[in-house]
């Protein structure tokens, strides 16, 4: 369900739905929630079922339950469009909650500052702790290790026997960690790995972290 | 004017005029029609079919308006045809016959080439004679006071029914007729359609099964003696040919030969992807044909297609290739000689485009098939054996499909609105909504208000109204402008437009071949080569290139698979390889029997062969029951599925039109697969539908399904997305619902598709019989055989897996390219 990685000699915890907890700080790391998507569909004659965006506000429940972190951060995207009423749905959720929260601000996320900060949610386009950097949009800046989200990383396993699969995952780089897209219904988008990148990808209720190959000419006659 | 005798001799003195002779069949068409008879005729292309309708539609006007030299406005008579190239001669056809009789009429074609100015001017004022397709149709119902325009309308001809038959465009028919029905009183109904198996079902979905349009109604069946000649292209050196690959480029000298001595050749092929490829290797090697020869199918913009069309009709092209964008034949039009490159897969459609050629009546057609690879000849003789025997497919009608429904529903709502009660009477007359209960009908009502089934929780979905006197209406217009867009997307993939950067439309092209692509690629579409520049709002910029392409436009759609009565054919065809007198193809295929029998047997009627061998890419067990791509996708994956109860396994499947293959890292025991009656008929659909291939599949017809009713918004051919933000792959919304709302009709139509079109649950019953009957006959080879090769080389696949997710991601990698930081 976790695994445990080390960065500059700080511990991060990955989780299977894809957040991360870093334990120095009791900080909790959520990236590309896309709230209020189902019911922006629905608004314009999209009929998704309307109990789809209980979902999404389950599983935050879970992974905060679980960490019983003292901040939660969300790295962007934390809600998908303008104002609806799942909204109102996250007011609830997040007056209930004993966690301060801090949202970087994404590419989606659109609503007005005071909204935000009716909720008691502190924003910020960036954020520095240490040799650390949070984004929400991947960013590879000197000195520094950073945390981030925007593209939701996929990986595009293969094997004999003519096997292939695609997982979110979570893509490391020299200095660079790619969290992958908490929210349900959102997508994500494959990537093409260097060779020294480490890919964690996410398996149903399990983190494996995933062995790699050089690339080779495919060739069926070889 | 009053009696028919009088009409008939001014009909066949205009008939003169031509310098034709009307055929018993039209004239027994124009009887019945005069009578007040609605009905189905029968006749192929190229018979004069045209004329045995437009002949009566005129003369039941003059017998009704003595007058008729004086013009009254107003539509008179709707023209469907399923294809947009036809309507150009259809139109000039009628014209003709207006002209000759002297009747002030306007002749006009609505269609998704019209523009929107002469869309807006028929607006105002409707031609007397419409031409048009079903979409277009769809689209006046969903325009304000429809009723008005159709209520003079006295016929409604939908030409090349079968075409339309099983498909879910046919059921768009079904609904609009339903509602002409009511609106325009004295409509006459007729389709044409060509020789198909369930005829006489045709004209019961046509009609409205127990309606009073089909108690009187008749089936007129043009007896045409039209000889049609087959030759199959073989090589003289067999060892040159291929045992695989589906182009058939080492036989473009033939080709060229062919299209040299004939005045207009069509080159048909079944993919648009093997359209492009023969245009250019044709120019390539051939430099002499610049200028002679054309490319048509589907994706080429329209003004290359109509200049097309007429350079072939007018003989200042040589030859076109092309894809089925021109399979359906127009009377009249002067073809000289076809070749088919690839199998058919089906008969009718073979006969169809054999009847493009010589394309007058009486006349003798000459078609040339050019099988692909070695196993393909196997076909050219069982379809010429078809072609003697007059063997025809049946087209299945389409049953429940709520997603047309939603759609149709929608419609009405845009235009005048609609009162529930009256529409579903109308809606359940139809052959397709037949068994439609009140509680299906009110979920696809609460879907369109509600957008759900809980009524209560208010929330901000918002499509239709209900009005205080109860009409269902839209009246937001953001929504009725997207759903108007959405309603030619019936038939199409995800597209994009392709683009020169410079400005200029190249044409469309699906969004999932773009997708491999990366700026700087460089590609050929539309006969052309393209250097992608980039990505932007669904339009894809291209600039010229002069580099070689490295990848060609393809399309997945195409992949036709055997008929029923085709396998069935194919079948006796092979196994007749072992015996006695051979037809041509099967002589030349000798040398492949060879090697064939050397590893493996060329199977007999009482076996069913397996073949099992290792290569580097794992253990391979190809099956061979020859029943078409449709029935082995799903028998494989049945069996991949019964196999994996056995023991932990992943398997890769793959499948062509002759067997399957089940690929997996590790061997499967054959010895336990034969003993525990692994192909038993019994427990099939449970097994089927525990497959997860079945999921798979139903999450792929999810996706049509889905648009169709509205629930994907994917912009409209030559329009760009605005709304780009509410776009989202079907794939998710597929989980969504899986997850969420597992009872969504929607979601349970997906699946219900997948079992009766696409794994044809029927047919995989039928031949899980045969096989029990039969021997198995199992060959431990040590390489790959020829009959094997077309399968194994296959690299469309489908997994099954019982090892867990954890287990198989253990044993799989992800590659990095070498040289990057």
């Amino acid at each position: 369900m976790t695994l445990e990685i080390k960065i500059h000699d700080n511990h991060f915890v990955l989780h299977a739905s894809g957040a991360v907890f870093w334990k120095e700080k009791n900080m909790l790391l959520i990236s590309d929630v896309h709230l209020g998507k189902i019911s922006h569909f629905r608004k314009h004659g999209i009929a998704l079922p309307k109990t789809a965006f209980t979902g999404n506000f389950e599983r935050l429940t879970s992974v905060a339950d679980y960490f019983e972190a003292e901040i939660i951060c969300f790295l962007g995207d934390l809600f998908h469009s303008k104002l609806n009423k799942e909204w109102d749905l996250f007011e609830d959720w997040i007056n209930n909650r004993p966690e301060n929260f801090l949202l970087i601000i994404g590419n989606h996320d659109i609503l007005k500052p005071e909204k935000y900060e009716a909720v008691g949610m502190a924003i910020a386009s960036e954020l520095k702790v240490g040799p650390f950097l949070f984004t929400h949009e991947p960013e590879e800046r000197d000195g520094y290790f950073t945390f981030c989200g925007h593209i939701h990383p996929g990986i595009n396993l293969r094997g004999s026997g003519r096997q292939s699969m695609d997982l979110p995952c979570f893509f490391q780089s020299k200095n660079q960690m790619i969290l992958p897209a908490f929210g349900e219904f959102t997508g994500k988008w494959i990537m093409e790995p260097a060779q020294n990148d480490r890919v964690y990808a996410i398996a149903g209720g399990d983190i494996v972290k995933i062995n790699m190959v050089e690339k080779s000419k495919k060739n069926f006659f070889r | 004017m009053a009696n028919r005798k009088q009409l008939f001799e001014k009909a066949e003195s205009w008939f003169e005029s031509q310098g034709w002779q009307p055929f018993a069949f039209q004239k027994e068409t124009w009887t019945a029609f005069l009578q007040g008879k609605h009905g189905l005729l029968n006749a192929p292309t190229g018979s004069g079919k045209t004329y045995a309708l437009w002949v009566p539609i005129m003369l039941d006007y003059l017998k009704r308006n003595p007058d008729f030299t004086k013009h009254k406005p107003g539509l008179k008579a709707i023209w469907i045809t399923p294809l947009r190239a036809l309507s150009v001669e259809i139109k000039q056809a009628a014209e003709r016959l207006v002209e000759g009789l002297g009747v002030p009429f306007e002749v006009a074609i609505r269609s998704g080439d019209t523009t929107s100015a002469e869309r807006a001017k028929q607006s105002k004022k409707m031609p007397d004679l419409l031409i048009t397709t079903p979409e277009s149709l769809q689209l006046l119902l969903a325009s304000k006071d429809y009723p008005n325009t159709f209520k003079n309308c006295s016929a409604i001809v939908v030409d090349e029914w079968h075409e339309l038959l099983g498909t879910k465009r046919g059921v768009q028919m079904e609904l609009a007729l339903s509602r002409l029905k009511t609106i325009a009183p004295n409509l006459r109904i007729w389709g044409i359609s060509a020789t198909i198996g369930n005829l006489e079902q045709a004209r019961q979905v046509l009609l409205g099964p127990d309606s009073e349009a089909y108690e009187n109604s008749v089936l007129v069946k043009a007896v045409l003696h039209k000889k049609t000649n087959v030759i199959s292209i073989i090589p003289t050196k067999m060892e040159s040919y291929p045992w695989r690959g589906h182009m058939g480029f080492h036989l473009i000298d033939d080709v060229a030969r062919i299209v040299k001595e004939s005045r207009t050749t069509l080159i048909f092929t079944n993919v648009r992807s093997a359209c492009e490829l023969w245009y250019q290797r044709l120019l390539d090697k051939y430099p002499e044909f610049a200028g002679e020869i054309a490319m048509h199918h589907g994706s080429i913009d329209r003004d290359v297609r109509i200049w097309v069309e007429n350079a072939i009709r007018d003989e200042k092209l040589k030859a076109v290739v092309c894809t089925s964008s021109l399979d359906l034949g127009v009377d009249f039009a002067p073809v000289e000689t076809i070749i088919q490159i690839g199998g058919p897969k089906g008969v009718a459609r073979f006969m169809q485009r054999a009847g493009r050629s010589n394309h007058k009546p009486g006349k003798e057609s000459l078609i040339y098939f050019l099988a692909t690879h070695a196993i393909e000849l196997v076909e050219a003789s069982a379809l010429k054996k078809a072609v003697e025997k007059n063997v025809v497919e049946d087209r299945i009608p389409y049953l429940n499909s709520w997603d047309v429904l939603i759609q149709y529903l929608n419609t009405l709502a845009v235009s005048d609105g609609f009162f529930p009660d009256g529409i579903f009477e109308e809606v359940k007359s139809t052959f397709c909504y037949q068994a439609m209960t009140r509680e299906d009908y009110q979920w696809c009502l609460n879907f369109i208000v509600h957008g759900s089934q809980s009524l209560h929780a208010y929330d901000e979905y918002k499509k239709v109204e209900i009005e205080a006197d109860g009409r269902y209406k839209i009246n937001k217009r953001s929504i009725a402008t997207q759903h108007r867009m959405s309603i030619g997307t019936i038939v199409s993939d995800a597209v994009m437009q392709v683009k020169f950067f410079s400005g200029g439309f190249i044409g469309s092209i699906e969004e999932w071949f773009i997708s491999k692509l990366k700026p700087g690629d460089v590609f050929q579409f539309a006969g052309r080569q393209l250097e992608l520049y980039r990505i932007k709002n669904m339009q894809v910029l291209v600039k010229s290139a002069t580099r070689k392409p490295t990848r060609f436009a393809s399309w997945m759609g195409g992949r036709l698979a055997l008929s029923a009565q085709m396998s069935e054919l194919l079948r006796q065809e092979l196994y007749s390889a072992n015996h006695g007198k051979k037809s041509p193809e099967l002589h030349a295929m000798e040398p492949i029997f060879k090697r064939q029998r050397k590893e493996s047997i060329v199977p007999e009627a009482d076996q069913f062969l397996i073949e099992t061998f290792k290569t580097r890419e794992g253990y391979h067990a190809i099956f061979y029951p020859f029943e078409g791509r449709f029935v082995h996708e799903a028998l494989a994956s049945l069996l991949a599925y019964r196999i994996s109860l056995l023991e932990p396994i992943t398997f890769s499947l793959a499948y062509n039109d002759y067997g399957f293959e089940l690929l997996s890292d590790k061997e499967i025991d054959m010895q336990s697969v034969i003993d525990n009656d692994l192909f038993t008929p019994r427990f099939v659909h449970q097994d089927l539908q525990k497959s997860l291939n079945a999921t798979e599949m139903a999450r792929r017809k999810f996706r049509d399904i889905s648009v169709i009713a509205g629930m994907v918004f994917s912009g409209y051919p030559g329009k760009t997305v605005k709304a780009k933000h509410l776009q989202s792959s079907t794939q998710l919304l597929f989980e969504v619902f899986r997850d969420y709302e597992p009872d969504n009709l929607l979601l349970q139509q997906a699946y219900r598709e997948t079992f009766e079109h696409q794994l044809e649950e029927g047919r995989l019953i039928q031949s899980l019989e045969r096989i029990a009957s039969q021997e198995i006959v199992w060959k431990q080879c040590k390489k790959p055989t020829p009959f094997s090769f077309p399968i194994i080389t296959d690299r469309l696949r489908e997994k099954l897996s019982s090892e867990t997710l954890a287990e198989r991601i253990a044993k799989m990698t992800a590659s990095y390219m070498k040289g990057t930081a």
